[in-house]
């Protein structure tokens, strides 16, 4: 656990204020004879009906899950809910940091799974009417940006200005960023950290003013949140580079819309700006990728496609996505970004890249 | 049926298989005479054998000074099987008077023979000379083990007893014509204790299976001190079931007394069941022999409600025995079922009468569970309520640490007093054994049937399948690292 400044003071004593509201109120249930009743908000960011009138979008709750001492799984959860919330007192209490990491040791044979943990903190998120990042819990960040930017995060300063095409990490505590600073004409998120390499590796972002960022797969709440604060901040477009298949796709979704683990804090961190650049499945035809670059859709791969293609969001907002997707499983193939590297090696950032950024090819 | 073999051949005629099933039923039906006299009544059962030889014939003489019996109550008996080829003359000799009559009628009847005017034989009647009296005497000779039909009626009034009928005073006496030292004699009183006057047939049954408990099945005469040194350690739970649904059936009552007896673990007796209960039956105030459906009924109870596991339910002489797997050492359950009709004019068919006693047995067993569950907090918990006791200690440890650590001694002050505990110089350790407590309490509430009821209520809004099918949908959304997001 790291000790370093964090929330603001007022926001670790409402916090912690909550917090003893809530054990209070435990407290006089268990001594009036009654089980607590603890109603957490559920929320989703999608419903399974692309032809729904739904409320999906407006980041209201839908209901509420109510945990008793009636039930063993409940009373498992609270349990855990419980310990995290200890734990979370006492990081606000001491003024420290910790990851989920951290927190799933401290009890491991009671936690069994990061999950379960992970679960704890979204229902104290939840109950606390809070994000994450002000319980003082935050993830090893995994992202990556260069390019024309300059940012302090504390007493930190990054300068990826200085050399544009160094990898760096992304700030962990994104409430701590300050002084922006950029020149970039446009923002690149890549899925991948092949993909950012082989951009590095051009010297991209000499030749295009611009910033690249990468979650590296699924991306985490940081790299989230710091695409959301530059987009804020700079007022730039964001252009998504993924991998035509549907785990690429999925992630394109969970930066556009969010996460539906964390739709309760989607509205903080989706990013609705972000236009999705490539790959389409329409491009294996459009930049003649030879067979052997397409592989099969697997039963799984199909399996995933039909699901998401009934996410209301894709329908009402993101049509041109949808239609996309439609047709990959259509056309039964996926493909890598890489894959484009067949016609040369820095096809990617000398042709794709560009001509689809300076022709508006992209939905 | 008690003690042997006993079926309805038409529907007033009784087939007895034994002398000794028959000589139960002759018995029985005197206690049924007191009973229904209202008014204090001897029955005496004497034995009576002229030579110490194991098979003498034995003279067994069965008096009562109940109501007086009526002529079809003897004239509807027959023999079947082995007691019709037993070497028995088949005599019964009757002496009976009503309080009405003015003589005491004689009759012989002959169960062997088969053409009814055969079978009775009026003996001249003897003159009461004006006195107002009546009483019952029956009288037969047989050839029997004196020894075993003793210990059989001996375990049969030992039960009757259980049933609590005041006014019946029984004396069984056993003589050996020869040897004048060697005469048994043994009183069975059920007023040992007293009752309410105006009692229910329930209280008595609770009062009588109390007794029988802690005389160990009415093998000693007093309380097992050794045992149970005082009545603190017996739960009891009380059920009475009856059809409401058909007016047909409204006359049959189904009660059920359920004791947990806890000896002390200092007791050396040797007299217990140990895992097994013993499930007593009576019909119509009289031990009955359980039937293989009853049994049925109570296997397809959902005892694991109650945190009990059925290993098996076997029928055992009368009784059923009922095994259970996870029962302490130092615990026992006792349980009796009295079934009896209201209106006698009642006539249901043999398939109609097993169906609702099976339905009734359940209901009665289960109403005197919930009940010693809602009279004894902690006790019959469920499988389930266990579960989430086992929880109670950490999560009572957890809840005292956000209070301990919070810092804030206003609220910490504020907690205790809800907790009721005085805030000065509180160990940690008090203040969690005061959460886990009342968690404890709150689950042993949450376990009893009535709220169960209001549970259903309570969350009748609350969608288990919206829920599920939401956490597949996140688990698919999974397919990365913990750490990702």
């Amino acid at each position: 656990m790291e000790g370093r400044p964090s929330n603001s003071q007022s926001e670790h004593v409402e916090l912690l204020r909550k917090i003893r509201e809530f054990t209070r109120a435990i407290v006089e249930d268990l001594s009036n004879g009654r089980s607590p009743t603890i109603l957490i908000d559920r929320f989703r960011n999608y419903c399974k009906n692309p032809i729904a009138n739904c409320y999906c979008s407006s980041d209201k709750s839908y209901g509420k899950e109510i945990l008793t001492l009636r039930r063993e799984s409940h009373v498992h959860r609270l349990d855990v809910l419980l310990r995290v919330l200890l734990i979370v007192q006492q990081l606000l209490h001491e003024n420290k940091h910790g990851s989920k990491r951290d927190i799933y040791y401290m009890h491991p044979s009671v936690f069994s799974d990061q999950s379960v943990v992970d679960r704890a903190i979204n229902d104290i998120c939840l109950l606390m009417q809070c994000s994450r990042h002000n319980l003082n819990v935050v993830s090893v960040g995994k992202g990556l940006v260069m390019g024309w930017i300059r940012f302090s995060e504390g007493r930190k300063i990054f300068d990826c200005i200085n050399c544009p095409n160094s990898a760096n990490p992304v700030p962990v505590y994104v409430e701590e960023v300050k002084d922006i600073i950029s020149g970039a004409h446009y923002i690149l998120v890549v899925e991948k950290e092949s993909v950012f390499q082989r951009l590095a590796n051009d010297q991209f972002c000499n030749k295009n003013r611009c910033i690249v960022l990468t979650g590296r797969g699924y991306p985490d709440i940081p790299t989230r949140r710091f695409l959301r604060l530059l987009i804020e901040k700079l007022c730039l477009p964001a252009y998504c580079l993924v991998d035509c298949d549907p785990y690429g796709f999925d992630i394109l979704t969970i930066y556009r819309f969010g996460s539906m683990k964390m739709a309760y804090d989607a509205k903080y961190m989706r990013v609705p700006e972000i236009r999705w650049l490539g790959a389409f499945p329409s491009d294996s035809e459009n930049y003649s990728l030879p067979e052997q670059c397409l592989l099969p859709l697997t039963a799984e791969d199909k399996r995933k496609i039909e699901a998401m293609l009934l996410r209301c969001y894709l329908q009402r907002e993101v049509t041109p996505w949808r239609l996309e997707l439609k047709l990959m499983l259509q056309k039964g193939v996926k493909f890598e970004i890489e894959a484009l590297s067949v016609h040369s090696l820095s096809f990617l950032s000398e042709s794709y890249i560009p001509s689809k950024i300076q022709g508006g090819v992209h939905i | 049926m008690a003690f042997g073999v006993r079926s309805k051949t038409k529907e007033s005629t009784m087939a007895f298989s034994s002398v000794q099933s028959l000589t139960l039923h002759l018995i029985s039906s005197a206690f049924q005479r007191c009973r229904l006299s209202e008014q204090i009544c001897r029955l005496s059962v004497i034995f009576n054998r002229s030579s110490p030889s194991l098979l003498q014939l034995v003279r067994i003489s069965i008096s009562d000074t109940g109501i007086g019996s009526c002529l079809e109550e003897f004239q509807d008996l027959k023999l079947s099987g082995e007691a019709d080829s037993e070497n028995w003359d088949g005599v019964l000799s009757v002496k009976t008077t009503s309080s009405d009559d003015n003589e005491i009628h004689h009759y012989q009847l002959n169960l062997k023979e088969r053409g009814s005017s055969r079978r009775l034989n009026r003996l001249p009647s003897n003159t009461k000379n004006g006195a107002k009296f009546s009483g019952t005497e029956v009288c037969l000779a047989v050839p029997l083990n004196i020894d075993l039909l003793l210990a059989q009626i001996t375990s049969f009034l030992q039960k009757i007893l259980i049933l609590k009928i005041h006014n019946v005073a029984i004396e069984l006496v056993a003589e050996n014509g020869d040897v004048p030292e060697s005469r048994y004699e043994k009183v069975f009183l059920a007023n040992q204790l007293p009752l309410p006057i105006v009692a229910s047939n329930l209280e008595l049954l609770k009062s009588g299976l109390e007794d029988y408990v802690v005389k160990h099945g009415n093998r000693l005469s007093t309380t097992c001190n050794s045992c149970f040194p005082s009545g603190e350690h017996l739960k009891v739970g009380v059920g009475i079931a009856c059809c409401t649904k058909n007016h047909l059936y409204n006359g049959v009552m189904m009660e059920a007394v359920i004791v947990i007896s806890e000896k002390q673990l200092t007791s050396t007796c040797p007299m217990v069941y140990g895992a097994k209960t013993e499930v007593l039956y009576f019909k119509n105030f009289s031990p009955y022999t359980i039937s293989k459906a009853s049994i049925k009924a109570l296997k397809s109870i959902d005892w694991r409600r109650y945190g009990l596991n059925l290993r098996s339910a076997l029928q055992q002489d009368s009784s059923a025995l009922l095994e259970w797997e996870n029962l302490p050492p130092y615990a026992q359950i006792d349980i009796v079922l009295h079934c009896y009709h209201k209106d006698k004019r009642m006539r249901l068919t043999a398939r109609e009468k097993t169906q609702l006693e099976r339905k009734l047995i359940r209901e009665a067993v289960k109403l005197s569970l919930d009940d010693l569950k809602d009279k004894h907090v902690g006790v019959l918990l469920s499988a389930h309520a266990l579960k989430i006791r086992s929880y109670a200690p950490d999560l009572a440890k957890t809840i005292a640490g956000l209070i301990l650590s919070s810092g804030d001694s206003d609220f910490q002050g504020e907690c205790f007093s809800l907790l009721g505990l005085q805030s000065q110089g509180l160990g940690t350790e008090t203040v969690e054994n005061s959460i886990k407590d009342k968690i404890v309490s709150v689950i042993d509430m949450n376990d009893k049937s009535t709220q169960k009821t209001k549970d259903v209520t309570s969350f009748l809004f609350y969608d288990d399948r919206f829920h599920q099918v939401d956490f597949e949908e996140m688990e698919y959304e999974d397919d990365f690292s913990p750490l990702d997001i």
